[in-house]
């Protein structure tokens, strides 16, 4: 699907007469509209088959029957979660794979989404019974999910730590793994030491969920990624200049620490909520930037941010839709799904490496 | 003339080096110099003696341990960060690569220190950008990525988004280092262009020597921890040259104004002759480890002119003509 959607630009961008602003503008109208298509398609379709006609009544009578039940609780916060956690997701590894000048940079390889669930797991499995999966709502949310922003930025910071002074890509992206293991390890000794209940309630976190938010929950993700992409959007002049380098970076003016502090807190903001309430997921983040590179042919953050977004809310509705494997009645872990389909990406990029290694 | 009473670039008891912890480590005495409007400075100096430093530092883009850099009459640390951005820019010798990077792109982001927080390009930008391209001589390249340009291509684009960025003056780390010879003279010549037509002032760093003194206008000079600043031939007639980089094996001719391998200088030979084929012949006869002569010796060589069309190895015994400057060479040497 993903290759003749390439093809189809390619036809395009030889076809003569064609300027560079209109055939990128042809490629923004059909992401939005392929965007705009997969969310519906996500409300359609289900592990119960509904008509589209009942779901469309569903929407716009509000009838107070079990089917609407299904849309308006269950379908339509899930598929509005799937496109904030793609977006935030994606956003945060377009960011720190420029920050980083690394294109395996993602906030899952890096242990940054370890970090997030550090802080959970402290919030969950340190602070007390009250705080249960469930019984969490009101000031909770907000508790939880500024542990995963403190997590997450604590490890960003290690990481920035290491790679000025290590310049090897791989040698970062072994020292995250590091990092990612050493604190998958404190949280299993933080397990042996809790009571049952806190226990289940983490590790049902852990499986991670697009579909188990409550309303409390969902208005605090989409308000603090909202706040996560304004930075980043306002970031991307910064974004651009850092990827001369930050030698080049500061020779043109720009203040390297303030570029750093904003794109870090955006980045964390993303990465921490989503991880935050959905559980760690894997692959989008370092994924999604690569197919928005591939299909724009910029390295313009002007560009490639909104680009990113259209293409991260995409694929992630788009593995929301495999995962409940339209009319059976299994639902995979959606875990899982975007592993599946991030993971070719990222081997691509890997093997591609000869010519992608100018990628900075 | 505004602008005479300051020198655009001006230092000021410079003191670079680096700092380890709460010690500083300086690497050269306090360095005094200055450089005018459209002048092509050329700073040389040994390997490892602190040129990149030297010139990270009056770039800005590392912290000097003491004394001022001076842009017309202000020193850097008065400036921000787009206000300096718009006085001096800076390329290093690290290679660029940028995968899906435009020439266009590139050069847009010299003007960086002059768009508004968005970065928006406006048609001044745009003219600008496009401007600076065909001026590096890449006009038809904008669309073209930076890691599908060969060596000599993405130096010219880096040189465009200096001019894009439209500082007086021009910062350079051995701006030819991996180049072959052509571009490496394409290079040279459009920084004198520059200098020329543009009066932009520029700085640059290099090994070349023959260019160095053939083309520069100052040469900044360093060497034993000081920097000596003077017009090319100032530096050759003091013989700052000659301490620079003569080792037992090489040393410097201040005639050519080139280093030469050291012969054994045993023997010196008078030539006869004159043009070119004279001076090729001198050249080859000290390669071969021999002096040129200014009495005239037995044997003495006799270079092809109106009578003869062959080089002539004369001596009272005998006359021996060579087709060749190699043959002739091949003789002396054989004794």
């Amino acid at each position: 699907m993903i290759s003749g959607y390439l093809k189809t630009i390619d036809k395009i961008r030889k076809s003569k007469g064609i300027s560079a602003g209109r055939e990128m503008g042809i490629i923004f109208l059909s992401l939005s509209l392929i965007l705009i298509v997969l969310f519906i398609l996500d409300i359609f379709l289900g592990s119960v088959s509904i008509s589209p006609s009942d779901v469309i009544s569903a929407i716009f009578n509000g009838s107070d029957d079990n089917l609407s039940t299904i849309i308006l609780r269950f379908r339509l916060p899930k598929a509005i979660t799937a496109l904030v956690v793609g977006i935030a997701l994606s956003i945060s590894g377009l960011q720190m794979q420029t920050v980083f000048r690394n294109p395996l940079a993602g906030p899952y390889v890096l242990g940054i989404s370890s970090g997030a669930s550090l802080g959970v797991a402290f919030v969950i499995l340190g602070l007390s019974s009250d705080l249960v999966a469930g019984g969490i709502g009101g000031l909770g949310n907000w508790i939880l999910v500024a542990a995963a922003w403190a997590g997450a930025g604590t490890v960003m910071v290690i990481i920035m730590v290491i790679s000025s002074r290590v310049k090897d890509i791989m040698t970062v992206l072994i020292l995250g793994i590091m990092i990612s293991s050493g604190i998958s390890a404190i949280v299993t000794i933080m397990q042996y030491f809790s009571n049952e209940t806190l226990l289940k309630a983490y590790v049902i976190w852990t499986m991670g969920s697009l579909g188990n938010l409550t309303s409390d929950q969902m208005s605090v993700l989409v308000i603090s990624t909202s706040g996560g992409l304004v930075l980043s959007l306002a970031s991307s002049k910064m974004l651009n200049a850092l990827l001369l380098g930050e030698n080049y970076a500061s020779s043109i003016g720009l203040n390297i620490k303030l570029a750093r502090s904003v794109i870090f807190a955006g980045t964390s903001i993303l990465a921490g909520s989503v991880t935050a309430f959905c559980g760690p997921i894997g692959f989008i983040g370092i994924a999604v930037p690569h197919l928005a590179r591939i299909i724009f042919r910029r390295s313009d953050h002007k560009i490639l941010l909104p680009g990113t977004i259209l293409l991260g809310g995409s694929v992630m509705l788009a593995s929301d839709i495999i995962s409940q494997l339209p009319g059976s009645e299994m639902i995979l872990p959606v875990n899982a799904v975007t592993s599946l389909i991030g993971i070719p990406i990222v081997i691509w990029v890997v093997l591609s490496n000869r010519k992608y290694s100018g990628l900075f | 003339m505004k602008e005479s009473k300051h020198s655009i670039l001006s230092l000021n008891s410079l003191l670079i080096g680096y700092r380890a912890g709460r010690s500083k480590i300086p690497l050269l005495a306090p360095l005094n110099a200055a450089a005018e409007k459209g002048e092509l400075v050329a700073v040389i100096g040994r390997n490892g003696i602190g040129k990149s430093t030297l010139l990270r530092t009056i770039a800005g883009v590392h912290p000097s341990l003491g004394g001022e850099v001076i842009y017309f009459g202000k020193s850097i640390k008065d400036h921000s960060g787009p206000e300096l951005a718009r006085k001096v820019g800076y390329i290093s010798t690290e290679i660029f690569r940028g995968g899906h990077m435009t020439v266009y792109e590139l050069v847009a982001l010299g003007r960086y220190p002059h768009t508004n927080w968005l970065g928006r390009i406006t048609r001044k930008d745009n003219d600008k950008i496009v401007g600076a391209i065909e001026m590096a001589g890449l006009a038809g390249f904008s669309g073209r990525f930076i890691s599908e340009l060969s060596d000599g291509e993405r130096q010219k684009a880096m040189i465009a988004r200096l001019l894009a960025q439209d500082t007086t003056v021009m910062v350079m780390d051995e701006p030819t280092a991996f180049l072959d010879i052509g571009s490496r003279y394409e290079i040279l010549h459009l920084l004198h262009l520059l200098t020329r037509r543009n009066r932009k002032t520029i700085l640059f760093s290099t090994h070349d020597l023959h260019t160095a003194i053939s083309q520069a206008d100052k040469i900044w000079l360093i060497s034993d921890q000081k920097l000596l600043e003077g017009s090319p031939e100032d530096l050759i007639i003091n013989g700052a040259f000659s301490n620079l980089f003569e080792t037992p094996h090489v040393k410097f001719d201040s005639e050519s104004g080139s280093y030469i391998f050291r012969g054994e200088e045993s023997t010196s030979i008078y030539i006869e002759g004159e043009g070119n084929k004279r001076l090729w012949t001198e050249k080859a006869i000290m390669r071969g480890g021999f002096s040129v002569s200014g009495v005239k010796t037995d044997p003495y060589i006799s270079v092809p002119g109106m009578e003869n069309k062959k080089w002539r190895l004369v001596s009272q015994a005998s006359i021996l003509e060579f087709d060749s400057i190699y043959d002739l060479l091949k003789r002396i040497c054989a004794g």
